[in-house]
């Protein structure tokens, strides 16, 4: 349970505390990290030192039990043919594993040293280990397998690898699966021809229907990510949102954004609760109110999330994905970090290369369906047929309608500012002009 | 009290609560020192270096978001902590005189003290939620349109979920201790009264509840302090927002940015700091109370 979390991390921040900082680093390991970055080491010295290294600590979140039993089917024998065991440990939050790193790094670990070879992580997880600046370095283009991924900054085609929820990533963490922002209706209490296709129609649509819809509260990035759409359909589109706070002046962002935000304000009370609408607060609990028939509509994360939720019985049969809203769907990946206090720093560079590599990704679509991290049109003509052959089969869309709607994620730095005008402009209502609200936002932000 | 000589006695008794007293100094004062600490801007780990500072407190004491806070977690605190001693005093009375099946009652009463809050949690969930158990009998019977439509009482800001699962917990618990206490007393106050003509109610309000004033203190002060620190029920079952104050702390502690948790270190002294004025507030109003009746 969270408490737990929380009592766990106290801990170890009293320890942290205590420790001395005296970085006795391991000497070896630095010139390794410094002479790979600067890019003067072939890949063969790379594994033969991971060879040496012989295992490899990998944390992801454990609660599918089918991802679990794929990784020991397939990741763990690759691994071993390069000499590498790997080491899972399955936890239930990824930011147990920040923490870790974090509390290593406090008491004077560095390279060679931690406990945290590499995290499955992507967003806030990603955006902590850059601000805490605990990131081993930009290693993801200096793979072999790099040239699955487009990585050029000049190509748009690259921005899925380098902006992680809006955070550049520099290449500090490896792609290795991608996610699409979907919603989802039962179609034995809402038709198709009935669901809201865009922002316009899902408010016509609560307000015949009040209560049966509502989405996950922010600042869960589930929710964020709501937000983000809503404010892509009233404010221009994706493009706006790809700038950093500092290219804006309040003014200019307040505009920008004002229009979206009065729209969730108009439709909160034609939410579930009514006039004190109910915000699940992840994921799971707006599964929950879905499966029990309290709301009629949903959105997560998940391109074969329907598919993946009816083959597991968790779904209804007559569960289908939406493409909602016309305006754009934002799409986005999720990464493989190596953290600066890796113990096996070339096991783990050797373990995200893996991860990278077309049969195995393949083999991911089709057994587990999580979608492809590494880039379509990156891959041989024969790959890409094998990949298409591999996908799950979607309940109510189609490949190419989900393809034509994805948009990109919104700049990390506006994130921050959004879910602070939501707090204040949705949830608490403050009674302020909302230009004051965005200035108080963009203030805590800047600090 | 009786003192012991010597001082072989007085070490050994202090050896002996050596370790109970080690463990509670780290861990407890251990961690409150910490959160103090960061509260006031220690907190390098976070890259937060601006000991000391007092912006966290000022911080909070300006969002009007905290005193809507404090005010939940009080009502929280002190709603169940009332209703549950009036239930308790009635039980702990009931069980005290002989009746049939009173084996049985006394039995099945403990129940909820062995069981974790949580699962009262998840049965309040079962039962209660806008799905739940008696939500699809209502539905059943064809007195609501459908399961959802029942009146909603999990994660509102009225809290009806929070303070359902307090009492059920808690009812147990004041029950055993009025209870036990009842069972000490002589009843012969009681009977003298009755003698001299007094009726029920009488005896009951001069008689009974007064001797067990120290029972309904002790028991209710250990249940109100819970209840002002309790965290994972009103983070399951009561609103998004707003919340109560650890609520709101595991929020800031849990957000992205981690120069976050001083201020939810600082909620979290405050919490500590006001429960213990509350304890302090009450025991001294309890001790006046005694001084009136000539008890000390």
């Amino acid at each position: 349970m969270k408490l737990k979390n929380l009592l766990a991390s106290a801990a170890i921040m009293a320890v942290s505390v205590y420790a001395t900082a005296s970085s006795a680093a391991d000497e070896a390991a630095a010139k390794f990290r410094e002479d790979f970055l600067s890019g003067q080491l072939s890949w063969s010295d790379v594994e033969a030192r991971a060879k040496t290294e012989g295992e490899v600590n990998w944390f992801h979140w454990g609660g599918s039990e089918k991802l679990n039993a794929w990784i020991e089917r397939n990741v763990v024998p690759a691994l071993a043919a390069k000499g590498i065991t790997l080491k899972t440990t399955r936890i239930a939050g990824t930011r147990d594993a920040v923490d870790l790193v974090l509390a290593d790094k406090q008491s004077g670990k560095g390279v060679g040293e931690g406990s945290v070879d590499a995290i499955w992580l992507n967003g806030d997880n990603f955006y902590t280990l850059v601000q805490q600046d605990a990131l081993f370095g930009s290693f993801a283009d200096k793979v072999p397998n790099a040239e699955n991924f487009f990585f050029d900054p000049a190509d748009p085609a690259s921005q899925l690898n380098l902006s992680d929820f809006g955070t550049p990533t520099e290449a500090r963490e490896m792609p290795w699966s991608g996610e699409q922002y979907t919603c989802y209706i039962d179609t034995n209490r809402l038709s198709k021809s009935e669901a809201p296709r865009d922002f316009e129609g899902l408010e016509a649509w609560v307000k015949e229907n009040p209560g049966r819809f509502t989405y996950v509260k922010p600042p869960h990035y589930i929710g964020n990510t709501f937000v983000q759409t809503a404010l892509y359909a009233f404010g221009g589109g994706y493009e706006p949102f790809q700038k950093s706070i500092t290219e804006f002046t309040p003014e200019e962002f307040a505009k920008l954004v004002e229009p979206g935000f009065n729209y969730l304000r108009r439709i909160e009370p034609y939410l579930l609760g009514g006039e004190k609408a109910i915000y699940p607060q992840n994921q799971a609990a707006n599964q929950a109110l879905y499966n029990n028939g309290e709301v009629d509509m949903a959105c997560e994360f998940g391109l074969y999330f329907v598919s993946n939720q009816i083959e597991s019985g968790a779904f209804s049969e007559t569960t289908e994905t939406l493409a909602f809203p016309e305006s754009g769907m934002i799409k986005n990946k999720n990464f493989l970090a190596i953290p600066s206090n890796a113990p096996n720093p070339a096991a783990a560079i050797v373990f995200a290369n893996v991860m990278a590599e077309v049969d195995l990704q393949i083999s991911k679509l089709k057994e587990i369906g999580y979608p492809l991290g590494v880039d379509m049109a990156k891959l041989s003509e024969d790959d890409q047929a094998r990949a298409v052959a591999a996908a799950p089969k979607h309940h109510g869309v189609t490949d190419a309608e989900l393809a034509a709607l994805a948009v990109a994620d919104t700049n990390a730095s506006l994130v921050k500012v959004i879910e602070t005008i939501w707090g204040d402009y949705i949830e608490r209502k403050v009674e302020m002009p909302f230009l004051q609200i965005v200035k108080g936002a963009m203030e805590k932000a800047a600090k | 009290m009786v003192h012991h000589k010597g001082h072989g006695r007085g070490w050994g008794r202090l050896i002996g609560l050596l370790p109970a007293v080690s463990l509670l100094t780290v861990l407890f004062l251990g961690a409150l020192g910490f959160s103090v600490a960061q509260s006031l801007g220690y907190a390098p780990q976070y890259g937060v270096m601006s000991f000391p500072t007092n912006i966290y407190y000022v911080s909070l004491f300006k969002d009007p978001g905290f005193w809507q806070s404090l005010g939940l977690t009080f009502y929280y605190a002190i709603t169940p902590t009332l209703i549950g001693l009036m239930i308790s005093i009635g039980l702990s009375l009931l069980l005290a005189h002989k009746f049939p099946g009173k084996g049985a009652a006394l039995f099945i009463y403990k129940i909820p003290m062995v069981v974790p809050y949580l699962v009262g949690v998840a049965l309040v969930l079962i039962l209660f939620a806008n799905g739940g158990i008696f939500a699809r009998i209502l539905f059943a019977l064809d007195i609501i349109d459908r399961p959802s439509d029942f009146p909603r009482l999990l994660q509102t800001a009225e809290g009806w979920g929070i303070m359902l699962v307090y009492l059920w917990k808690q009812v147990p618990f004041m029950t055993v201790v009025l209870y036990a206490h009842l069972l000490v007393l002589s009843r012969e106050p009681e009977e003298s009264a009755l003698l001299l003509g007094a009726n029920r109610v009488q005896i009951l309000w001069h008689v009974t509840l007064p001797r067990l004033i120290p029972a309904i203190v002790s028991s209710s002060l250990i249940v109100f302090a819970f209840n002002f620190g309790a965290f994972e029920v009103p983070y399951i079952l009561g609103a998004g927002y707003p919340n109560t104050l650890t609520v709101e702390a595991w929020r800031l502690f849990d957000d992205p940015d981690y120069t976050n948790r001083p201020k939810a270190m600082a909620i979290v002294t405050l919490v500590s700091v006001i429960s213990g004025l509350c304890l302090l507030v009450y025991l001294s109003l309890y001790r006046a109370y005694e001084r009136k009746r000539g008890r000390v």
